[in-house]
C-alpha cells in the first residue's frame, strides 16, 4: 500500500490534470505565441553580438587580433612552447576558474578541480529526491530559497572574480615601466629605471601588487609606496637575498639568483618608489 | 473528386485536407502534432516559463550554425587557424555565421541556468517531473561539455592553453584521472588527434547525446504537463471550482475566461 | 482423383526454391562467360537441386505422389496409432529457446561491432607512446651556470604541435660527466607555462635545427602566471598551488652534443646543481601528486 503522502501526491496531479482539461489553454496560439516572441529576442541577442564582435575591432576592416568591444577575433597562432602566455577559459568557466585560486594549498588543489563541483553535480542531480515535500510556494520553501540565493551569489561573485583576476606576464608588465617612473617621479633616477625593468620581468608582480599591475592573489604587501618607508638600500637587497632571514617567516622565496648588480637595482628602484605623485 | 456545388473556399479547404488526411493515414503525424500544438496548458502560465523554448531555439541555432561552419573548418593542427581566418575575414557572412555560433554557445548556457534556476524557484522538479530534472541537469553538464571541446577548435593561444588546464583538471581526479587526461588528449600530450577527437566529440558525440536526451525532455513536459507558477490563485491542480477571474488579467500569459463565454 | 473441378484452385504456397532456382540459372549463364569452366558447373548443380525441390513442393498434397491410406487391420492397433499421431511433448520449448539465441546473437552482434571500435577509442592514447631524444645543440651554446631557454619540438614528425619549452643549465662536471639541470615548463598545478623570474638576454637569442635558444642573463627561480606558482633555481615549490616540484628532462651528450629525452617528475631536489639529490617519480601529470599522502590518490600512472 502507498503511503499517505504518495497516495496525496498522485490525487493532487490528477487534479491538475483535470483543472488543465477544464480550464486550460490551447498550446498554440496562446502560449507557443510568447514562447516565439522569446525566441526571436534570443535570436536578435546572438546576432547583435556576432554583429558587434566583428564591428567594434580597430582598423579599416576590422579584422586581426586586436580586441573590439567584445574582445579579439582570434588570439596568436596556439604555441606549445610558449613562456609568455596567461590561460583563461571561456567567462561561464570563470567561476571554476577562479575557484582554483580559492583553494591555492598544495593539498587541497583537487577540491577546487573536481571535488566541490562533482559535489554540486551530485546534489543537483540528487535534488528531487532531496526535496520531496510537495510545497511549490517560494516562500513556504526557506531551505530552497535561502540555497538558491547563495548559489546564484556566489556563483556571480565567483565569475566576476574570475573576471576581473590579474596576472603578471613579465613581458607585458615591462612596457608600463615609463609610466610607473613619470607616476613615482623616478624618471631621471637611472638605477631606479633599471631596477623597474627587473622588477616587472622577474615574477615579482606574481604575489605583489605596484601601482595598477599585479597579482594579489597570494597576500603579498602592495610596493608602491616601499621607498616611503625608510628602509634603506641595504635592508631591501638583504631582504631579497634572504626574505625569511630578515622577516621571520615570511613565505617570499630568495632572489639571490639575480646576483648583487641586479639586486642594488632593484633596492634603488624600490627606494625610489615613495608613492604615485609624491616625488 | 469535389462537386460543383462546392464554394472555392470549400475546394480549397479540401485541396489543403487531403494531403493532410493521406499523411494521417499512412503514418499518424499528423494527429501527433495536432495534439501537440493543441494541448491544453495551464491558463496562468508565466513569461518565465518561455526560457525552455528559448533554450531550445539557442541550441537549435548553435546546431545550424555549428553544422554550416563544418562545411570551411579544417580540422587539423596545421590548418585549423587557417580556416578561422578565412572564415572570419574572407568568407562571405562567414563573420556573422561564426560569430553566431560563438556567441550563441554563451546565450545558450545563460539561458540554460535561467531556465533551470527557473524550475527550481517554481519547484517543477518535483513529482511527477523528477525524471525531467534529472535529463536537464544532463542537458546542463553536456551543454558545459560542448563549450568545453569547441573551445579548442579555434587552435589559436587561448584555446590551446585553456583545454591544456581543463584536461589537467580532469586528471586531478583520483585514480582514474590521469587515464581521462590521457584519453582525452588522445596520447601524452596535446597532439593532432586531440584535435580530431575533440571535434569528433564536439560535432557528434555530444550533439547526438544532446539531441536524444531534448528529445526525452519535450516528450515528458508534453505527457507531464506545465506547471501554473506556485503564485497563481487559480494554479492547477489545486482543484478550485470557482469560476476564474477574468478582471486580472495581468497575473500571467492568458488570463483565463469565464466559463460562460462561447468556447 | 481430385473432383475435376475444385472450388479453390491448386495455388502453391510460399517458397524459396523458385529463388534458389533463378540464383542457380544465374550462376550458370555466367559460368558459360566468364572463365573458370566449373562455375557454370556449380550454377548447373544448383538450378537442378533447386528445381527438384520445387518440383516436389508443388506436387505435394496432390494425388499424382500420394498412396491411399490403408486402414488398421485390427481395432487393437487403432488407438496405438492414435496415440502416436498426437505429438510428444516438448522438452525444450522452442519460444525459450529462441528468446534465449536471439538475446545471444544480438549481444555477439553488438560485441563484434563495439568492442573493435571501441578499443579503437580508448586503447591508442595508451598504447606506443614514449619520447625521443632531440638534439638541442652543441655544449658549447650552454654556459656554465646560467639558464638557457630552450623550445624544442619533441617529435619531429608532429612538428610544431609537439614544441616543448625546457630551461636548462649546465652545472659544470660531475664524475667527469657534463652535469645539466633540465627543467620543464609546464606548471605542477596544472600546466599553465612557467616564466623565469629574470631578465633574458634576447639579443643573443639564437636558432639550431629549429630550436630556438634564448640565453638569460640572472634567474632567481621560476613563476607561474595562472595562480601565483613558484619555483626556485632548482624547481622546487616556494610558493603557490602547485602540487610537487617542477618536471625535469633526462639527457644524453652524444658526439658534443646535448640530447634531451624523457621527462620525469620530481617531489622534491635537496641541493643545488650538479650535487644535487633529486627525488625522482615516473612522470606524472600536473595536479597529481607524487609523494606523501595524497599520492595514493594516483597509484597507477597510464603508459606515457
Amino acid at each position: 500500500m502507498a503511503s499517505d503522502r504518495v497516495v496525496e501526491r498522485r490525487r493532487v496531479f490528477q487534479q491538475y490534470k483535470a483543472d488543465v482539461k477544464e480550464r486550460g489553454k490551447p498550446f498554440y496560439p496562446y502560449a507557443m505565441f510568447h514562447d516565439t516572441i522569446m525566441s526571436l529576442v534570443v535570436v536578435a541577442t546572438i546576432i547583435g553580438l556576432a554583429v558587434i564582435w566583428k564591428w567594434t575591432i580597430p582598423g579599416a576592416h576590422h579584422i586581426g587580433t586586436e580586441p573590439g568591444w567584445l574582445g579579439k577575433l582570434y588570439d596568436a597562432p596556439a604555441d606549445p612552447g610558449t613562456t609568455n602566455f596567461v590561460p583563461r577559459p571561456d567567462w561561464y568557466f570563470y567561476f571554476l576558474f577562479y575557484l582554483l585560486r580559492v583553494f591555492k594549498w598544495p593539498w587541497t588543489v583537487f577540491i577546487g578541480t573536481i571535488g566541490l563541483p562533482n559535489v554540486l553535480l551530485v546534489l543537483l542531480l540528487a535534488m528531487p529526491f532531496i526535496d520531496i515535500r510537495s510545497e511549490r510556494h517560494l516562500l513556504r520553501r526557506p531551505v530552497a530559497l535561502v540555497a538558491s540565493v547563495l548559489v546564484i551569489v556566489s556563483m556571480g561573485v565567483l565569475t566576476y572574480k574570475g573576471a576581473t583576476a590579474k596576472e603578471a606576464l613579465g613581458s607585458e608588465i615591462v612596457g608600463h615601466v615609463p609610466t610607473w617612473a613619470a607616476k613615482e617621479g623616478f624618471t631621471g633616477n637611472t638605477p631606479a629605471l633599471a631596477g623597474a625593468k627587473l622588477f616587472a620581468v622577474s615574477g615579482c608582480l606574481n604575489c605583489h601588487t605596484y601601482i595598477s599591475d599585479g597579482g594579489e592573489n597570494l597576500g603579498a604587501p602592495v610596493l608602491t609606496a616601499e621607498g616611503a618607508k625608510g628602509k634603506g638600500i641595504a635592508f631591501q637587497v638583504a631582504h631579497l637575498k634572504c626574505p625569511a632571514c630578515v622577516n621571520a617567516g615570511s613565505p617570499m622565496p630568495s632572489f639571490v639568483g639575480l646576483g648583487d648588480d641586479n639586486l642594488k637595482k632593484l633596492a634603488a628602484f624600490l627606494e625610489a618608489s615613495k608613492g604615485v605623485g609624491k616625488h | 473528386m469535389a462537386p460543383r456545388s462546392q464554394t472555392p473556399k470549400q475546394q480549397l479547404q479540401a485541396a489543403i485536407t487531403y494531403p493532410l488526411d493521406w499523411l494521417e493515414e499512412r503514418s499518424g503525424i499528423v494527429g501527433g502534432v495536432k495534439y501537440f500544438l493543441f494541448r491544453k496548458v495551464p491558463g496562468d502560465v508565466n513569461w518565465f516559463q518561455t526560457l525552455g523554448a528559448a533554450t531550445l531555439t539557442a541550441f537549435l541555432v548553435q546546431a545550424l550554425t555549428g553544422v554550416i561552419l563544418a562545411m570551411y573548418y579544417k580540422p587539423t593542427t596545421g590548418d585549423a587557424y587557417n580556416s578561422i581566418q578565412h572564415i572570419t575575414n574572407d568568407i562571405w557572412a562567414g563573420w556573422l555565421v561564426r560569430g553566431m555560433h560563438r556567441w550563441g554557445a554563451s546565450v545558450f548556457i545563460i539561458l540554460m541556468f535561467m531556465h533551470m534556476g527557473r524550475v527550481f524557484l517554481f519547484g517543477a522538479y518535483k513529482y511527477p517531473r523528477e525524471l525531467n530534472w534529472i535529463i536537464g541537469v544532463l542537458l546542463l553538464a553536456m551543454g558545459l561539455g560542448e563549450g568545453f571541446t569547441g573551445y579548442l577548435l579555434p587552435w589559436d593561444q587561448t584555446a590551446y592553453w585553456a583545454t591544456v588546464v581543463g584536461i589537467n583538471i580532469n586528471g586531478t581526479a583520483p585514480f582514474l584521472g590521469p587515464f581521462l587526461s590521457q584519453f582525452l588528449q588522445g596520447g601524452t600530450y596535446i597532439n593532432d588527434t586531440t584535435l580530431s577527437r575533440f571535434y569528433s566529440i564536439h560535432m557528434l558525440m555530444i550533439p547526438g547525446a544532446i539531441f536524444a536526451l531534448i528529445g526525452l525532455h519535450l516528450y515528458l513536459v508534453v505527457r507531464l504537463g506545465v506547471t501554473s507558477p506556485p503564485w497563481s490563485k487559480e494554479a492547477a491542480g489545486t482543484g478550485s471550482t470557482e469560476p476564474p477571474s477574468s478582471t486580472d488579467g495581468r497575473s500571467g500569459l492568458v488570463s483565463p475566461t469565464p466559463r460562460r463565454s462561447a468556447d | 482423383m481430385q473432383q475435376p473441378h475444385d472450388e479453390h484452385p491448386h495455388v502453391p504456397g510460399p517458397s524459396l526454391w523458385p529463388i534458389g532456382f533463378a540464383i542457380g540459372v544465374v550462376v550458370l549463364l555466367v559460368g558459360l562467360i566468364i572463365s573458370p569452366w566449373w562455375i557454370g558447373g556449380l550454377g548447373a548443380i544448383v538450378a537442378l537441386g533447386f528445381a527438384f525441390l520445387w518440383v516436389r513442393d508443388l506436387t505435394r498434397g496432390t494425388e499424382l505422389t500420394h498412396a491411399p491410406e490403408v486402414a488398421p487391420e485390427s481395432a487393437a492397433a487403432r488407438p496405438a496409432a492414435a496415440h502416436e499421431a498426437g505429438s510428444p511433448p516438448e522438452r525444450y520449448p522452442r519460444a525459450k529457446f529462441l528468446e534465449l539465441s536471439t538475446l545471444g546473437l544480438g549481444g555477439v552482434i553488438g560485441g563484434l561491432v563495439t568492442v573493435p571500435a571501441l578499443g579503437f577509442m580508448v586503447l591508442p592514447p595508451f598504447l606506443k607512446q614514449g619520447f625521443k631524444d632531440i638534439d638541442v645543440g652543441p655544449l658549447s651554446e650552454f654556459p656554465e651556470g646560467k639558464f638557457v631557454i630552450v623550445t624544442f619540438a619533441s617529435d619531429p614528425a608532429e612538428a610544431s604541435v609537439s614544441r616543448k619549452t625546457a630551461f636548462v643549465r649546465y652545472n659544470g662536471p660531475q664524475n667527469g660527466q657534463p652535469s645539466f639541470t633540465i627543467i620543464s615548463n609546464h606548471c605542477a598545478h596544472l600546466g599553465c607555462p612557467v616564466q623565469p623570474n629574470g631578465p633574458l638576454d634576447q639579443a643573443h637569442a639564437s636558432e639550431y635545427k629549429g630550436s630556438a635558444i634564448i640565453p638569460t642573463v640572472s634567474i632567481a627561480g621560476f613563476g607561474c602566471p595562472c595562480h601565483g606558482g613558484q619555483y626556485d633555481t632548482e624547481g622546487n615549490r616556494t610558493a603557490g598551488p602547485p602540487v610537487r616540484a617542477l618536471d625535469r628532462y633526462s639527457f644524453s651528450i652524444r658526439n658534443g652534443n646535448l640530447f634531451i629525452g624523457k621527462p620525469f617528475s620530481v617531489s622534491r631536489v635537496d641541493g643545488t646543481g650538479a650535487t644535487a639529490t633529486i627525488h625522482k617519480w615516473t612522470f606524472a601529470y600536473p595536479g597529481e601528486h607524487v609523494s606523501g599522502l595524497e599520492s595514493w590518490l594516483y597509484p597507477i600512472q597510464p603508459p606515457h
